[in-house]
């Protein structure tokens, strides 16, 4: 099982690079020793060449193929007290009866604030990435609280992804803070300082990794719309459009974290994500069960 | 908005107006971006230098390649503070193959690597460990700033700790996780702010092509990301993705690959020399 490299000395020292062989010859690198290799497909191989990248491509299986994942939004939802927040509760009680929920929360208003003091103290995006973990996760408990009747509680992020399929296997649903683990290894944004990857990147991710049945985002808007309704009242409801479509749009604003597009699109097994309106509780239920009642995002086909 | 419930609206003085948009505001809307730019981050770590040790290029050389780097980076110490990142190597190779074989996600063999990173950083860690220096783990990075003052060096593993949030690489280009190593060290110094990126491979650098396998290949000292991406290369010798988020970096806009089986090398880089090839944002 274990290869020593033939071409065991590698190229070595001298800034000429052209011979490497000859120029380790002379001396001036330490001894290297062999490269020990495990054999395997990818042995030696160097994991940045594209062909080599290429040929990995392959199926992928689905660990939890029954489950549906919602993302909750944070300012959208949760941060509008009772009025909003429990009708919202009765109709994923509801869903619990039927379907396996994967319940990530958003941050809401709270990470908004913290970014504001963040950026104000010079706090650079990794960090600010970090810092809004806090806030999603105080909303996955108080989500939690509202399902512990149902069973269903929030999961600390520390073993969340790796005993998932544990606990739904055990209790109807899981509630999670939505927040990808990217913390100080958020992405540099080409835009300023806000962390690309939040609570929907999180919860698609998720979704991607384990094969999930559906994910649905649930907002305060109807759907996507050709502008942003809270400013524009003519503006019209767009139902369905594919990642392509989107993008020919460019649209000013988008209802959802703009990074859902290039996951979408690099998807293996997610083909589609749902846009809902939580503010008509019942659109949950349907959106679970097929329905389009919001707007849905297609990969390209 | 619930008034009650909206920092905002109960206290708005408290608030910048930058603070109010982002509470108000679209996230997406390019023009609020734009304003989360300023002030400029701070750099955290300014004396910092991160080094990254490859797996399969350094590390799995055994005693022959690391011994005499471990020296170097003893000597190093009380001159140079050091965040030492290692890279995975031909067994994350095996558990790729065995994965994509198995149809495990790209997020499943983001765990597997890191695992063997974490090998990695371990074995180095109990080679420095009479020095006094720690492996960390990413829960643990609280702690570096008293580990690099008390000690001067820390090891971490190189993987970003996306573990099953791990992005697949776009439709047609392979499932094997983008963002490995190389990328994990270069974020962590981007985001503290750390005074250089030094990865330490067998190579000189950067070449036309692999210089394992293509004896024409030629040695590039120095390039551009603009350069490299019209150069478009088959390999490369970092991952592509430090490349990307070098465009897009605030603090940490160029990086250095070494040659560390050259004795001298990393010394010499920590210094500031460029002893390797030195790829920068524009």
């Amino acid at each position: 099982m274990i290869e020593s490299d033939p071409d065991a000395t590698g190229p070595a020292a001298g800034p000429a690079a052209g011979e490497p062989r000859a120029r380790h010859e002379t001396g001036t690198a330490a001894a290297p020793g062999p490269r020990h290799h495990v054999r395997s497909r990818l042995m030696r191989e160097s994991l940045l060449d594209r062909q080599v990248e290429r040929s990995t491509e392959s199926p992928v299986f689905r660990m939890l193929p029954e489950a549906h994942v919602l993302k909750i939004g944070g300012r959208s939802i949760l941060d509008e007290g009772r009025q909003v927040v429990y009708p919202v509760v009765a109709a994923l009680a509801d869903c619990l009866k039927r379907w396996k929920l994967i319940l990530g929360t958003g941050g809401g208003v709270r990470t908004r604030h913290v970014f504001s003091i963040g950026i104000d103290l010079g706090l650079p995006t990794g960090v600010l990435a970090q810092l809004a973990a806090a806030d999603a996760l105080g909303n996955a408990h108080i989500l939690g609280t509202l399902l512990a009747p149902h069973g269903v509680v929030a999961i600390p992020p520390e073993i969340f992804g790796h005993l998932l399929p544990l606990f739904l296997h055990s209790a109807p649903g899981v509630v999670f803070s939505s927040v990808p683990p990217y913390s100080l290894w958020e992405h540099p944004p080409g835009v300023g300082r806000i962390p690309p990857h939040r609570t929907d990147a999180g919860a698609f991710l998720l979704a991607e990794c384990f094969g999930c049945k559906s994910l649905t985002l649930v907002k305060d808007v109807d759907g996507l719309y050709d502008a942003d309704p809270k400013l524009d009242p003519s503006a019209r409801l767009i139902p369905e459009i594919t990642v392509a479509g989107l993008r020919r749009r460019g649209l000013a604003t988008l209802p959802f974290e703009p990074v859902l597009l290039d996951l979408l699109a690099n998807a293996r097994l997610l083909d589609r994500f749902q846009l809902v309106n939580g503010r008509h509780p019942e659109r949950i239920q349907a959106a679970l069960a097929g329905e389009h009642v919001g707007t849905i995002v297609h990969r390209d086909p | 908005m619930n008034a009650e419930n909206d920092i905002a609206a109960a206290s708005d003085e408290l608030l910048t107006e930058l603070g109010q948009a982002l509470v108000e505001g679209s996230l997406s809307d390019t023009e609020l971006l734009a304003r989360t730019g300023l002030p400029a981050p701070i750099h955290i770590l300014p004396q910092a230098n991160v080094v990254k040790i490859g797996g399969q290029s350094f590390i799995d050389r055994g005693r022959a390649a690391v011994f005499p780097l471990i020296d170097e980076i003893v000597a190093n110490l009380g001159r140079h503070q050091m965040i030492l990142g290692t890279g995975a190597g031909t067994r994350a190779r095996h558990a790729y193959s065995v994965g994509l074989d198995l149809g495990m996600p790209t997020g499943v063999l983001s765990v597997l690597g890191t695992f063997v990173s974490m090998q990695n950083a371990r074995m180095m860690s109990y080679l420095l460990a009479k020095h006094g220096i720690p492996f960390i783990e990413p829960a643990q990075f609280a702690q570096l700033p008293l580990y690099l003052a008390e000690r001067g060096a820390v090891i971490f593993f190189g993987m970003p700790p996306y573990i099953y949030w791990q992005q697949n690489p776009a439709l047609g280009q392979g499932r094997i996780p983008p963002h490995r190593t190389d990328t994990g060290a270069y974020l962590v110094s981007e985001v503290l702010g750390t005074r250089s990126m030094i990865f330490v491979k067998d190579v000189e650098g950067l070449y036309t092509a692999d210089p394992k396998k293509d004896r024409h290949a030629r040695f590039i000292p120095s390039a551009t990301v603009t350069e490299l991406a019209e150069m478009d290369l088959e390999d490369v010798v970092v991952e592509r993705a430090v490349l990307e988020f070098m465009a897009n970096a605030t603090v940490r806009r160029s990086i250095q690959v070494i040659n560390g089986l050259v004795p001298g090398n990393l010394t010499r880089a920590l210094e500031g020399e460029p002893v390797g090839t030195v790829i920068s944002a524009d």
